[in-house]
């Protein structure tokens, strides 16, 4: 009877690792952070512009399609790199140093907002209500059955196909 | 020679505020700002794309892509930037001569030094203006009107609230100075509020993400902040299409309407026409600005941001931060928000001060007339750097004039405090410890607030 028991404990014991519920949520938030929809798609380039991509890197200078009739004054060098240079805000904080500053200067990364103060409410991630539950296998909130029907159809990442 | 004209662009990540002083023309200057979307938007249904201003010429507004110069707040894509100024200036929009004006820009809250020297070489190397002033949006509050209705003077002691496109800020000033070691942000602004309403609803109803345009209308038109989170959340449940809460956004399509809006009860519904159901989402997207973790962001909401950040500053004048907070920033707008903001921090408010928060007729525009009495004053000349100190010098002409959040000091400054509540003590009436300096301002009548 004993085997038995410990058997039943293992078995409701496959909740995901708090590591995995935080890069999902860091996905998360970072897909908000973009300016058009792309589908998601295993590539290394994380932003989503230009048209000219991949093999071809000759860089065009949208500026200069705006108006064609326009005359063309030349610019200067430093303009002309910061025009076909375009770093993303990653790069650009990594070469201002702004970490090597002196602890009592505040910058960008030290005026975040701190963390909660109080638990974090739970909320159904398929309607919006004040969710109950939580997946047994990736730990998404629901609120009652119907809607952990829902979920475990659509959106349930260890779902088996 | 001083220049005739002054360009203000409100630089902002989602719309660009812009226009012109003529010194010649005195008084009758436009007060209102020119509207400028911040993006190179493309259309593949009119299959153009439109920079800047353009895009009131778009005649399909379905699936636009959009380029933002602007990533997480900071201008980073200067192309597109270069872009949508080159139409501004131009005879399109504001139709000025950049080489013979001067300029003063906005620019984000601890904007990145190497960021900061780009803005320099566009504004001389390629417009050469003649001169220019760079600052955040909140350092033009004080000049302002947004604290009109608490007394004659703005306060010496404020708090700015700037929730915008990318972020929100919590700014405090002393005697026009940011307090930089005591400002705090929130990474919740108006893209993330429309990228999760685009979430929500292309999960439960229509597939909208690629409907960036549309959804930030709904989100506009339909959303606010609720004050009572769980009554709301209930009256939806209970009543899943017929509650008060809900309404139903009939989505534009472009052969009848071309804009997005509510339906008003009883209004005839054509069987062509798609409709968005707006019903918790209604609240719960604002939400995010009170209660970030809903959605895993691990920060604490506005409330208890302004809290932290009064807490940071000198013991005795917190009374007159809590006292005077103002609201900027486009995504302030949603109904409700004064209202909540006022509930949650009337319970964090220290017993013994009062709780006043400003807001103003139009929250977007606000820091652009802000800045217009900052330009109009005599002593704006003053405050810029000119071309020709730039050749001279380099970036080094501007990091000396605009100080900003590299040169703060030390944390609670003890001068600051000192000379303030000074200046609070005479004004009530009892005799002053010392002898009063020359930078206070002189005593005002007595109905001015404490």
């Amino acid at each position: 009877p004993t085997r038995k028991a410990l058997r039943k404990v293992n078995a409701t014991k496959q909740t995901l690792a708090p590591d995995v519920i935080a890069k999902r949520t860091k996905r998360h938030l970072d897909e908000l952070e973009r300016s058009n929809y792309t589908e998601p798609s295993i590539t290394l380039d994380d932003d989503d512009e230009a048209p000219i991509s991949g093999k071809n890197r000759v860089r065009q200078i949208v500026s200069d399609k705006r108006d064609p009739n326009a005359k063309k004054k030349k610019s200067s060098t430093k303009v002309r790199t910061a025009l076909l240079y375009r770093k993303n805000l990653a790069t650009l904080i990594e070469e201002s140093r702004i970490t090597a500053l002196p602890s009592h200067i505040p910058t960008y990364l030290t005026a975040a907002a701190p963390p909660p103060q109080v638990p974090s409410r739970l909320l159904c991630s398929v309607c919006g209500y004040k969710g109950a539950y939580k997946c047994k296998k990736c730990a998404m909130a629901y609120c009652d059955m119907s809607c952990e029907s829902v979920h475990a159809e659509t959106r349930c990442e260890r779902r088996v196909i | 020679m001083q220049p005739q004209t002054t360009v203000i662009l409100d630089n902002g990540a989602s719309t660009i505020k812009a226009g012109l002083i003529r010194r010649t023309e005195g008084d009758d200057d436009d007060d209102q700002p020119k509207l400028i979307p911040n993006a190179i938007v493309r259309s593949k249904g009119d299959k153009t794309t439109y920079f800047g201003h353009q895009l009131q010429r778009c005649r399909d507004y379905s699936a636009l892509h959009y380029r933002l110069p602007f990533e997480k707040g900071y201008l980073v894509d200067w192309d597109a930037q270069k872009a949508i100024w080159d139409g501004v200036f131009s005879s399109e929009v504001l139709n000025v001569d950049t080489a013979e004006s001067s300029l003063l820009i906005t620019e984000p809250y601890f904007n990145l030094p190497n960021i900061q020297d780009v803005y320099d070489q566009f504004v001389f190397e390629e417009y050469e203006f003649h001169s220019y002033h760079r600052c955040t949006p909140a350092s033009m509050i004080p000049y302002g009107r947004l604290f009109q209705a608490g007394g004659p003077s703005p306060p010496e002691c404020l708090v700015v609230i700037d929730s915008g496109f990318s972020f929100t800020h919590v700014v405090p000033i002393i005697n026009n100075q940011i307090q930089w070691y005591a400002v705090k942000r929130l990474d919740v602004g108006g893209k993330l509020l429309t990228n999760q309403l685009k979430e929500l609803v292309s999960y439960r109803q229509w597939n909208m993400m690629d409907e960036t345009y549309i959804m930030n209308h709904a989100k506009e038109t339909c959303c606010y902040v609720s004050t009572r989170f769980l009554e709301d959340i209930q009256t939806c449940r209970s009543n899943p299409k017929q509650n008060s809460i809900v309404q139903e956004y009939i989505l534009p399509n472009f052969s009848t309407n071309r804009h997005g809006h509510v339906r008003v009860p009883g209004e005839e519904l054509p069987a062509t026409d798609q409709v968005l159901h707006m019903e918790n989402e209604r609240f719960t997207i604002p939400e995010l600005l009170f209660r970030p973790d809903d959605i895993g962001l691990e920060q604490s909401g506005l409330a208890t941001t302004v809290a932290a950040s009064i807490s940071l500053l000198p013991d005795d004048l917190r009374g007159m931060f809590w006292a005077n907070i103002g609201l900027i920033g486009g995504s302030t707008n949603f109904p409700g928000f004064y209202e909540r903001l006022s509930s949650e921090l009337l319970s964090l408010t220290p017993v013994e001060y009062d709780l006043q928060i400003y807001r103003s007729e139009d929250a977007v525009t606000e820091a652009y007339r802000a800045a217009l009495a900052f330009v109009k004053d005599p002593t704006f000349s003053t405050h810029v750097v000119t071309r020709e100190e730039y050749l001279e010098s380099g970036s080094n002409a501007s990091r000396r004039k605009f100080p900003g959040w590299q040169s703060s000091g030390l944390t609670g400054d003890p001068e600051i405090s000192k000379v303030v509540h000074e200046s609070t003590i005479e004004e009530r009436g009892q005799p002053s410890k010392k002898p009063s300096r020359s930078r206070m301002r002189a005593n005002t009548t007595s109905g001015r607030r404490r």
